[in-house]
């Protein structure tokens, strides 16, 4: 059993997310640092797909009524087991009574808190995750609230293990967002493409406090729509990463939560950014920069290749 | 009929660009023989209403390989065969609390409030497609006479239930979420049940017909 002390800004139950419906409408709902929610798991010796605590903002703590493994990823966070310091991404014992507590963050937004064995969370069409709009799945459909109990199944000590340091992912503000080509970016005046591909400092963008799980919302200059052009779409299917541009000409950018959208579609953030995205937290500075598909698939194939070099690494220590 | 890049893992299938009956039912064709042929490369297939946007699993296939089977398989999609639509009655009431923008749209329309309510419950609308949240249902072909734009801004809270208008379609919200339609009344039918198979209400075109309450 675990206890929620403290649920930080908001804390929730999540996993690879919620596939094969998305012609109903459900989302996937999934953990918005994939990679880091994929190498707790393996930190974690659990079988992919087990369900995670993803937190966003500092404060969390909880009290740990049984002898487990834990481990933290994705946000670079200052925390403490019984008051003892620990690393990041780095998995560790806890004992029965222990309390963990994360102090600040230090770098990123959202981190990723699991255990070994696996908690009790709903299972809502194919998957853990919590549609926080619709109320289901994860813990009974809501973010965490102080007090919450719930019961990890199967609890092991599994003996600790590391990402090293140089491998764990930069956070750090000012963020560049690297996107493809949407389907709508001819709707955009040239003047006003051409002022958000120069580098300069009226092309970058502030994260509006507005913004949450469903998608980031940008200020700064806004994009000005040809003239004559009809600001809004035919609702059609989007992506994780599309970049929306409603009338006021500020980019929102659609994570996890939404199958369709009726915006002029600017571009997608490219796969190995994506991540990159559960990091933007109100007030970051972030630029877009435009890439070719070929060299989005490139950088893919490296971050990829990352994943694979530390789940082989992780998994000949465990043999 | 095209097929499109959408980022890495996704393929636009366009069959038009505007709100037609004609063009939709090209589009339910498809995406319902597509549906039927299974592949563990498809995570995830959303039509809409003159497109089909595919989401691949990218480490498993490229967009080039997944494009040339795809092209192969059309000469199949003609005689494929595909269910007869269900109809579906759906009481609203029409404005008051319920309907905050209505007084916008009579307003916009040059129409009276009933007039817009006699317009909006006289066509039998067909399901284009279904989402942006669980079970939205995108209706069409609303009557030209009641085009309104959406909002510029998207409100923060649209309540569940809410039943709106946006350029020519009409909807219902099924879950409380932010939004951008113009909402003229409320409906207390359930569209969308997350704990029993197979979750929603409606499928892609299915018929729709609004009555008052």
């Amino acid at each position: 059993m675990i206890e929620i002390l403290h649920p930080g800004w908001l804390s929730l139950i999540v996993d690879e997310g919620r596939y094969g419906y998305a012609d109903s409408g459900v989302p996937s709902s999934s953990a918005l640092d994939a990679l880091a929610y994929r190498m707790l798991n393996i930190l974690l010796k659990n079988p992919s797909g087990t369900p995670a605590i993803e937190v966003m903002g500092h404060g969390f703590s909880l009290r740990i009524d049984t002898d487990v493994t834990c481990a933290i990823t994705g946000a670079r966070v200052e925390t403490a087991l019984n008051g003892e310091p620990l690393e990041p991404w780095t998995s560790f014992y806890a004992q029965k009574g222990s309390i963990l507590k994360v102090k600040t963050i230090l770098e990123g937004f959202r981190y990723y808190v699991g255990f070994s064995g696996r908690m009790d969370a709903e299972w809502v069409i194919n998957s853990f995750s919590t549609n926080l709009e619709c109320r289901f799945g994860g813990f009974k459909g809501r973010p965490f609230v102080k007090g919450d109990r719930v019961r990890i199944t199967g609890p092991r000590m599994e003996k600790p293990d590391t990402i090293h340091e140089k491998n764990i992912p930069r956070m750090k503000p000012p963020h560049v967002l690297r996107f493809v080509e949407g389907p709508e970016m001819e709707y955009f005046s040239r003047e006003s493409l051409r002022r958000l591909f120069e580098k300069k400092a009226f092309s970058w963008y502030n994260v509006f406090s507005k913004s949450n799980r469903t998608g980031i919302r940008l200020e700064g200059e806004p994009l000005a729509f040809k003239e004559g052009v009809e600001k809004s779409i035919i609702s059609e299917g989007i992506l994780p990463g599309t970049i929306q541009i409603p009338g006021d000409g500020l980019p929102i950018i659609m994570l996890h939560e939404r199958t369709i959208g009726g915006y002029a579609r600017l571009g997608v953030v490219i796969r190995a950014d994506r991540d990159l995205l559960a990091h933007l937290k109100p007030g970051d500075k972030v630029t877009l920069e435009m890439v070719e598909p070929k060299e989005a698939e490139q950088l893919w194939d490296k971050k990829a290749q990352l994943y694979d070099t530390h789940t082989k690494t992780l998994q000949e220590v465990v043999q | 009929m095209q097929y499109l890049r959408y980022g890495e893992d996704g393929i636009r299938v366009v069959f038009g660009d505007r709100i037609d009956p004609v063009i939709n039912e090209k589009v339910r064709r498809y995406y319902l023989y597509l549906k039927s042929l299974g592949l563990k490369e498809i995570v995830d297939i959303i039509p809409s209403f003159a497109s089909c946007l595919i989401r691949f699993s990218s480490e498993t296939i490229s967009f080039e390989k997944l494009v040339s089977y795809l092209t192969e398989k059309e000469s199949r999609i003609s005689a494929y065969d595909i269910p007869e639509p269900a109809v579906h009655e759906i009481p609203v009431i029409y404005g008051g609390a319920g309907g905050p923008d209505m007084e916008f749209v009579v307003s916009y329309t040059k129409l009276s409030e009933d007039e817009v309510i006699d317009l909006h419950t006289s066509t039998l609308y067909t399901v284009y497609t279904i989402g942006f949240i669980p079970g939205f249902p995108y209706l069409g072909s609303l009557d030209k006479r009641l085009y309104v734009p959406r909002l510029e801004t998207p409100r923060v809270k649209v309540p569940k239930g809410s039943v709106g208008l946006a350029q020519l379609q009409t909807g219902i919200y099924t879950y409380e979420s932010p939004g951008g339609w113009q909402i003229i009344g409320k409906t207390e039918t359930r569209l969308f049940d997350h704990t029993a198979a197979p979750y929603c209400l409606m499928k892609m075109g299915d018929r729709v017909r609004f009555v008052r309450a």
